[in-house]
């Protein structure tokens, strides 16, 4: 729709045009990534997240809303320490997820 | 005393010729091929060890225990402890005493590979001298004792809980071959040899069975088909060998002396992880010792399938089962030859290829550092003295409140100095980054908790969680602090009188000993000293190196919440067969994870400590 | 009406039970309520006030309480077993008496949810970490040491519901809407507290329930943060430290409080699924008892001769449980005078 004017067109997402072979790759490979709702408990209990801001919930949402370098940048600094796996109300095996995801290359495909 | 055959042969010997060579011939290179993948110290550590004396005669020691003897598995299980000793001891008592009786009646045919295992076909009438019907007797006794074991194996295929296990091998195909030709061998031998026992002589079993035989069979054309039988079965099976499990006979003798020079793993398929696989003897003893087995879809995973899959070099499902398993260890701890489960997968996950590496530049450790010096400490001291105490909670501590807080509050009273690591969260010890097959990244973290320790100026550092334990105990370089586990700790404080702990009695507590307390740091005995202090004390069916994962361990990558549920069951039923009051544990996973459905109190033995002093 | 006086019993003696008590003795029946408290109301009796109008507990419990004097209630007493016969139920009575009857209405409503399970949110290790059930005796009591002045009060969402973790996946219905009304109350005692609410959703469905909210945003000035709570932990002075996400902002938050309240919340309660099992009643994977279907047969079992009423069949709120347990009055009055 042209209203013509733009605000700042890179900070809104526009979902016909985000890459999620990733996200989707992860769906396939460890089906219950698809179930977060977003309620922050790993965000919060995260070891790491106070020098990275890592978040598994924003890895997935970054995910489904094409914010590939902010997604790489969080999984790199997770340590694995398992304890968002402990909290998730919905039982996701976020160590496994967050393994999975690092082995995706940006085309969704395992790196091999 | 008279040789049948002045040449000395016979074209049936010609069969196991031919598998006593391939077998040789594929060992040795085997054998050379693991010793050049080995990495250039190991190799040169092997070669010392041996012509050390010391180990060296710890390597023919354990050789004969563990591989003829089969101690370890006599210690677990009675039936299958004779069951492989007769086979395995016998067949080499039959062997030795084959060349005693070449040695001693035709020593001249001493270099024939042939004669000691054919030696009553080629020489007569050797019962009739005392050494002769001695050794004789002592051939036939053997030969009863293996038959017995080949009678238990027999049953143990097809019936395996009447020997005590409840789930066995399911056999591959070159398996069944090596096994039918292995069970073949000895009652073809008692054949071949009552056949012949009546003109070479023979002793309590092959002269009656001669005589039966003689009953109502008119000569003796049946007698050389049947010495050709014994030595065709005696060729497959070697001939088999080193594609079945049946290797493990001479990986194991080569497995024992590489252990005892200290080797370890250091490849996922080379040198000494190809060695172990090719030791497991498929015995199945871990598919009824692992946790995962509560599943039955599960039993596909145990070690004895990670090894096979490894020589098919099936990598599909060997990433699935090292990706799936709890690194509990237990597996390990009942292997007869001391195959490393945990660590093979370990390594299989460490051969994984990643599109992200971790990165923990970010990560401030001066900072971190300065905050930790700054903190003030509790208890009489100000600054660090002697004895000073840091306590690390760790990750998982920060999810249970109550041990961290039982915790410090034994260290006041106890009246010891102490401060927090980690009161607002620090950093991951590493281990659980090690456990997923990234121990180089794990490095980085261990460097930068190094700089916080030594900056904190304790020497001594808590821990309450034997995951963190055993990392910092192991792989952080800390000379000069002692690493302890709270449980050891407070087990001291309170046999130095330092901490005065009220005896509840009649309340019956039982002691869940957690995987890397237990069998990954060999803690048992102080936990239970310290509780003995506190309540009276009950075990668990399975207990100390035996004891059942919670199912909540960080090992597994793929087991999902629900897949655990069950095993949780298991190891609570497990640890409630004595009906303690309350279950007790040193590891905050293990709290969490059995608290979940457990149908009474768990604590961490901190809280137990703590409530009664 | 039917030849002979058909006996009705009834489990439970909550607000369900004595609705649908009440109901039949109008309808002309005599039914038998079980009740193994000392006295009748359950759980509604415990609270202090309802949503949506602040209406005092008792004006529900006492009129109902009055109305059903004369049925017959077995106080104290627990069923034991049950036993499925022809057409008829016989349930052994914790007193050892046994009662035959042609109908049973399971009324056994819920448990709350055991919040020291949530070992993370500390309830049991520190003081000032409460849950609802305790505020709500407080403010009928006024007497828990617990409650001093406290300046900053959180409470937390679904707390042991939808949680895989706890067993319980599902949403526990009137968690969000109490919390709110125990926010306002809370302020209302406390005027310069600040008050916290972590929600992962705020399920506000009912009538009323969004003007609770936004009285509780414009005039009560209560602050909510979407988020679930991780971990709580403790503070030199013995507060404590609520660790959550704001989602909303993306940012991890940290607040110190006097009070936390935990906000616990509906599980099945586990003799109903005793019950259940004994006599071949089917219960749903979430634990609560199976209606026989969930549109228009909520208060039908699947056995001829037993119905449900209120939360046994899952979290329900008051009016819902009321309304069910006289469509179940009606269900059973039909079952009884069906012709065979």
């Amino acid at each position: 729709m042209d209203f013509g004017y733009q605000i700042n067109p890179s900070s809104a997402v526009n979902l016909d045009q985000v890459d999620r072979r990733r996200y989707d790759a992860l769906v396939r490979l460890s089906p219950d990534a698809a179930t977060c709702m977003g309620c922050g408990s790993c965000s919060a209990t995260c070891t790491s997240s106070a020098w990275s801001g890592m978040s598994v919930r924003k890895v997935l949402l970054g995910l489904q809303r094409g914010r590939d370098a902010e997604v790489n940048r969080m999984l790199s600094a997770c340590m694995l320490c398992g304890k968002c796996t402990m909290v998730c109300p919905r039982g996701i095996n976020t160590r496994q997820l967050i393994l999975t995801l690092c082995r995706l290359d940006k085309n969704g495909e395992v790196v091999r | 005393m008279r040789e049948r055959f002045a040449n000395g042969f016979d074209p049936f010997v010609i069969p196991f010729l031919i598998g006593m060579a391939f077998v040789l011939g594929y060992c040795i290179v085997a054998m050379i091929r693991v010793y050049f993948q080995l990495p250039k110290p190991d190799r040169k550590r092997f070669l010392v060890s041996l012509v050390t004396p010391r180990t060296a005669w710890k390597n023919i020691k354990d050789i004969f225990l563990n591989c003829l003897i089969h101690v370890k598995l006599w210690k677990r299980n009675k039936v299958l402890g004779y069951m492989h000793s007769s086979i395995a001891f016998g067949w080499f008592m039959i062997i030795v005493l084959g060349h005693l009786e070449v040695m001693l009646f035709v020593p001249e045919r001493i270099h024939l590979f042939y004669y000691p295992i054919f030696f009553n076909y080629f020489v007569a009438e050797t019962e009739q001298t005392l050494p002769g019907s001695l050794l004789m007797f002592l051939m036939d006794f053997f030969l009863l004792i293996i038959l017995s074991g080949i009678v238990l194996a027999i049953i143990k295929r097809f019936a395996s809980r009447i020997v005590g296990m409840r789930r066995t091998t399911r056999l591959s195909l070159m398996d069944r071959v090596g096994l039918y030709s292995l069970w073949a061998i000895f009652p073809l031998r008692l054949l071949a040899e009552s056949f012949t026992a009546h003109i070479s002589g023979g002793s309590f079993l092959t002269i009656p069975a001669n005589w039966i035989f003689r009953q109502f069979l008119g000569n003796d054309l049946h007698a050389l088909p049947t010495w050709w039988a014994y030595s065709i079965a005696l060729c497959v099976f070697m001939c088999v060998l080193p594609f079945t499990r049946y290797m493990h006979i001479p990986a194991e003798m080569l497995l024992i002396p590489m252990r005892n020079a200290g080797i370890k793993i250091r490849h996922p398929r080379k040198g000494f992880a190809l060695l172990e696989v090719y030791s497991c003897p498929a015995c199945g003893v871990c598919i009824d010792a692992c946790p995962m087995g509560v599943r039955k879809a599960n039993c596909k995973d145990a070690t004895v399938y990670l090894n096979r899959q490894l020589r098919r070099g099936n990598e599909r499902r060997i990433a699935e089962i090292s990706d799936k398993c709890l690194l509990c260890g237990k597996c390990s701890a009942v292997c007869q030859v001391g195959v490393e489960g945990p660590e093979l997968r370990v390594a299989q996950r460490e051969r994984r290829k990643y599109a992200l590496t971790p990165d923990y530049g970010m990560i401030d450790a001066a900072s971190l550092s300065q905050h930790l010096s700054d903190l003030p400490f509790c208890g009489p001291e100000t600054a660090p003295v002697e004895g000073s105490v840091l306590y690390f909670a760790g990750c998982m501590t920060h999810l249970t409140p109550a041990i961290r807080r039982a915790t410090t509050s034994l260290l006041d009273k106890a009246g010891l100095s102490w401060k927090m690591m980690d009161p607002d969260g620090g950093l991951c010890c590493g281990r659980p980054l090690m456990m997923a097959g990234r121990s180089e990244t794990a490095q980085e973290l261990i460097k930068k908790n190094v700089e916080i320790i030594r900056a904190s100026g304790c020497n001594t550092l808590l821990l309450s969680c034997p995951i963190c334990y055993k990392v910092f105990k192991e792989e952080y370089p800390l000379q000069g602090i002692r690493v302890v586990h709270h449980s050891v700790f407070f087990q001291e404080l309170i046999a130095a009188g330092k901490l005065q702990v009220q005896h509840e009695d009649g309340l019956r507590l039982v002691w869940h000993d957690p995987c890397e307390l237990g069998r990954g740091c060999g803690i048992y005995e102080q936990p239970r000293q310290a509780l003995s202090a506190a309540a009276d004390l009950v075990e668990a069916g399975r207990h100390h190196a035996e004891s059942i994962c919670c199912g909540g361990s960080l090992g597994s990558l793929s087991l999902g919440f629900e897949q655990r549920r069950p095993m949780t069951q298991n190891a609570l039923k497990d640890l409630t067969v004595a009906d303690p009051d309350q279950i007790v544990t040193g590891c905050p996973l293990c709290l969490a994870t059995f608290s979940r459905y457990a149908d009474r109190p768990v604590h961490d033995i901190a809280e137990i400590l703590d409530g009664r002093s | 009406m039917v030849n002979r006086q058909p006996v009705i019993s009834i489990i439970g003696a909550g607000i369900a039970g004595l609705e649908a008590a009440r109901q039949l003795s109008a309808l002309g029946y005599k039914p038998v309520l079980i009740e193994k408290a000392p006295v009748v109301g359950g759980h509604v009796a415990e609270w202090n006030r309802l949503f949506p109008d602040m209406s005092p507990s008792e004006d529900l419990t006492g009129p109902l309480r009055a109305q059903t004097a004369g049925v017959r209630t077995l106080l104290n007493t627990e069923v034991a077993s049950i036993n499925r016969l022809k057409d008829e139920y016989n349930l052994i009575l914790s007193d050892g008496s046994s009662l035959l009857c042609q109908a049973v209405l399971f009324a056994t409503g819920f448990h709350l949810f055991d919040a020291s399970k949530k070992e993370e949110y500390g309830y049991g290790i520190y003081d000032r970490v409460i849950t609802n059930r305790d505020l709500e005796a407080w403010f009928n009591h006024k007497d828990d040491r617990r409650i001093d002045h406290p300046k900053a009060v959180g409470f937390v969402h679904c707390v042991g519901s939808r949680d895989v973790k706890a067993g319980n996946a599902q949403c526990s219905k009137v968690c969000c809407i109490t919390a709110i009304k125990e926010a306002i109350e809370i302020k209302e005692e406390f005027p310069d507290a600040e008050v916290y609410c972590f929600y992962m959703d705020l399920r506000l469905f009912g009538k009323k329930y969004e003007d609770f909210y936004i009285k509780a945003q414009r005039d009560y000035g209560i602050h909510f943060i979407r988020g679930r709570v991780s971990e709580v932990g403790e503070a030199v002075d013995g507060r404590v430290v609520v660790k959550a996400e704001d989602t909303l902002n993306g940012k991890p938050i940290k607040v110190t409080l006097d009070l936390l309240v935990l906000m616990a919340g509906i599980v099945c309660n586990p003799d109903a699924q005793h019950y259940a099992r004994e006599i071949g009643v089917a219960v749903d994977d979430d634990g609560f008892l199976k209606s026989r279907n969930n549109v228009d047969a909520i208060t039908e079992s699947s056995r001829p001769g037993v119905f449900f009423a209120g939360s046994c069949t899952g979290a329900k709120t008051v009016p819902e449980t009321l309304a069910e347990a006289r469509s179940a009055a009606l269900a059973i009055h039909q079952y009884l005078n069906k012709p065979r």
